[in-house]
């Protein structure tokens, strides 16, 4: 009895060992593995922000696992990196700014169902995003391909769940049509303080409105941000505190101006991957001139203008049209 | 040189109670009417974490853990062959989320309270003497259930969450040989049925050590595999609930106690992971205080 005894202990202290030593937790037993879409941004440094916003959006769990709306289970990511949250003024501490239901679409207009690897994308194609299908425009310029406005700097990484294509800015689709969207920033839909307050105030005051909302249209708009209508205010004398003080200025007169924020083609619109330095037409009697095409931005000058905007938030995506925010109103001479 | 062991299975009881990283059953016995209870302090902290297939150099959300615990341990030696063991911890856990992150989340950086009480029966098997020392094969059983009211369905909150609200029962079987000359090694394998969708657990732990009147210390390598019905964090099946999550995990430590005065003593240890799964590789060090009686 007593050997039975002993040869269990012996027996159970090499079973301990060998257990200890043979089940060691080893980081080779899962290399083969490949880490989700959620892991991937969690992993690299260079999607801390968006690590932040897919967990502040609610889609970190979606992006964990495979999709459940696509037959390969899998998803396509155009994933923004840090530098592109960062030309909207975000990161990880300031993405409170945005609303969290504004945040979660923008997300999923980043993403879409099945499997889309860089060889199957081509320019003029499009996509259908997982934001109620809403569609994605590919475009080439310079040797490069951009989706929307945003450039493709590295594509075809593999997920266990899909791929990730990282983009360089961040897209923006608002559901609506160009007056909707304006309406979103100024409700503060968008970000949790209004924008684009007095730019709707000033279209609402010159019955504009109904035409901004043509659904056969295909507008290119350049939205003056609320700083650049005060500035307006002051360049003209007056003193801009809410948005109905741009009814100081006379109607007929804003309105020639509001016409020439938007391009006379209305059949075509344009992101910035699409456009290039020159004069073109506005709806209005003056012309819009684009400085040269840098770094995904181009600077927006009117004739009467003695400095160019600049474009603080380009490529909006709108049911009739795209957006480009920019810091000035636009002025005839 | 022939120690009186059974002075030294009196005056150890060891609960490093750096949390589950280490067995909770020491592989040594008290005799009958002893006992000891022992007050422990920890701190262990990781801003690394162990995820599938990598390992990341940041807490998704919270940046940095720190966990902190004050631990009560008490054993008692029913018979000299019926030991039992009740711990109890208290802990806090402090991420450092920038105040940004919380507020857009809704979190905070903070949890803290009890967290699980376990009572344990040891029952030495047969004790045998054997190539200068002896042998003792101890069978152990038992429970640990949550004791306070910590949350651990608050999303990625938890990710501080202070234990898993699983109710677990233990089965170990280990082996101590100690000789005479006071050196000793502890082999412990087992098996954890836990509730509240955490994955079951196998559980192994080996400890060499000197044991003698004037001063305890070891070294140990634990181990832990889950069951793979588990699930990664960020993997397929994550819904953000981290009980459910497959933790394993290899820690190595050393433990060491000082006898000081009437039945007082002192006791301290360090650890660390060296491998892991669904788990921060967190470094801790504890130190207490223990009476025997």
């Amino acid at each position: 009895m007593k050997n039975i005894y002993k040869k269990f202990g012996i027996g159970l202290t090499l079973c301990s060992v060998l257990l200890t030593a043979t089940s060691c937790e080893n980081s080779s037993s899962y290399e083969d593995e490949l880490p989700s879409i959620a892991n991937i941004a969690v992993s690299n440094d260079a999607f801390s922000t968006l690590e932040a916003a897919a967990i502040n959006g609610g889609v970190a769990g979606v992006l964990s696992n495979s999709n459940p709306n696509d037959a390969s289970g899998d998803y396509t990511v155009f994933a923004p990196n840090n530098s592109a949250f960062a030309r909207l003024g975000l990161d990880e501490s300031t993405l409170g700014v945005l609303q969290t239901p504004f945040l979660t679409n923008t997300l999923l207009y980043h993403v879409s169902n099945g499997n889309l690897p860089s060889s199957a994308i081509a320019a003029n194609g499009t996509s259908a995003s997982a934001l109620g299908g809403l569609t994605r425009r590919f475009v080439s310029r310079d040797g490069s391909l951009f989706i929307n406005g945003s450039k493709i700097i590295a594509t075809d990484i593999t997920a266990e769940n899909g791929t990730v294509h990282v983009i360089d800015k961040v897209m923006i689709a608002t559901g609506g049509n160009v007056v909707e969207s304006a309406i979103a920033l100024q409700s503060a839909s968008v970000f949790k303080n209004p924008e684009l307050s007095y730019l709707v105030e000033a279209v609402v005051y010159a019955e504009l409105a109904e035409a901004l909302s043509n659904p056969a249209a295909k507008f290119t708009v350049f939205a003056p941000n609320d700083q650049a209508f005060i500035n307006l205010g002051t360049a003209l004398g007056l003193t801009f505190d809410e948005p109905a003080d741009v009814r100081m200025i006379d109607k007929d007169l804003l309105t020639a101006v509001l016409l020439n924020h938007v391009f006379a083609e209305t059949s075509k619109d344009s992101f910035t991957s699409e456009l290039n330095a020159g004069s073109y037409d506005a709806l209005g009697s003056d012309t819009i001139t684009l400085g040269t095409y840098n770094n995904g931005v181009l600077t927006v000058r009117g004739s009467g203008n003695t400095s160019p905007a600049n474009m603080v938030i380009p490529d909006v995506q709108t049911t009739n049209g795209i957006v480009h925010v920019i810091d000035q109103v636009l002025l005839p001479l | 040189m022939k120690i009186n062991l059974k002075l030294l299975g009196g005056m150890l009881f060891m609960l490093p109670l750096t949390m589950a990283a280490q067995s909770p059953i020491s592989g040594f016995m008290k005799a009958k009417g002893e006992g000891s209870i022992t007050v422990t302090q920890s701190r262990e902290d990781y801003s690394d974490v162990f995820l599938v297939p990598n390992k990341v150099n940041s807490v998704p959300v919270f940046n940095k853990v720190t966990t902190k615990s004050v631990s009560l341990y008490a054993e008692y030696g029913f018979s000299d062959r019926l030991n039992f063991v009740v711990s109890l911890p208290y802990i806090q856990t402090t991420g450092e989320a920038t105040p940004a992150t919380l507020a857009n989340n809704g979190f905070e950086n903070e949890r803290s309270g009890f967290q699980d009480v376990s009572i344990y029966g040891k029952y030495k098997i047969k004790s045998y003497e054997v190539m200068n020392g002896n042998l003792d094969i101890i069978g152990a059983l038992g429970v640990e259930t949550p004791l306070g009211n910590y949350d651990v369905d608050e999303g990625l909150q938890s990710i501080i969450a202070i234990g898993n609200r699983s109710t677990d029962i233990t089965g170990l079987a280990i082996a101590n040989y100690k000789h005479n000359s006071g050196i000793f090694a502890i082999g412990q394998v087992g098996y954890s049925l836990r509730s509240n969708e955490v994955p079951n657990a196998l559980i192994s732990e080996l400890k060499l050590g000197y044991a003698a009147s004037v001063i305890y210390g070891d070294i140990f390598i634990a181990n832990q595999l889950s069951s793979s019905d588990g699930v990664d964090i960020l993997g397929q099946g994550f819904t953000g609930f981290f009980p459910a999550t497959r933790v394993n995990y290899t820690r190595i430590g050393a433990n060491m106690f000082v006898p000081i005065v009437k039945g007082f003593g002192l006791t301290a240890g360090i650890n660390t992971y060296i491998e892991g799964r669904n788990l921060g590789d967190s470094t801790g060090a504890y130190s207490g205080i223990s009476y025997s009686f």
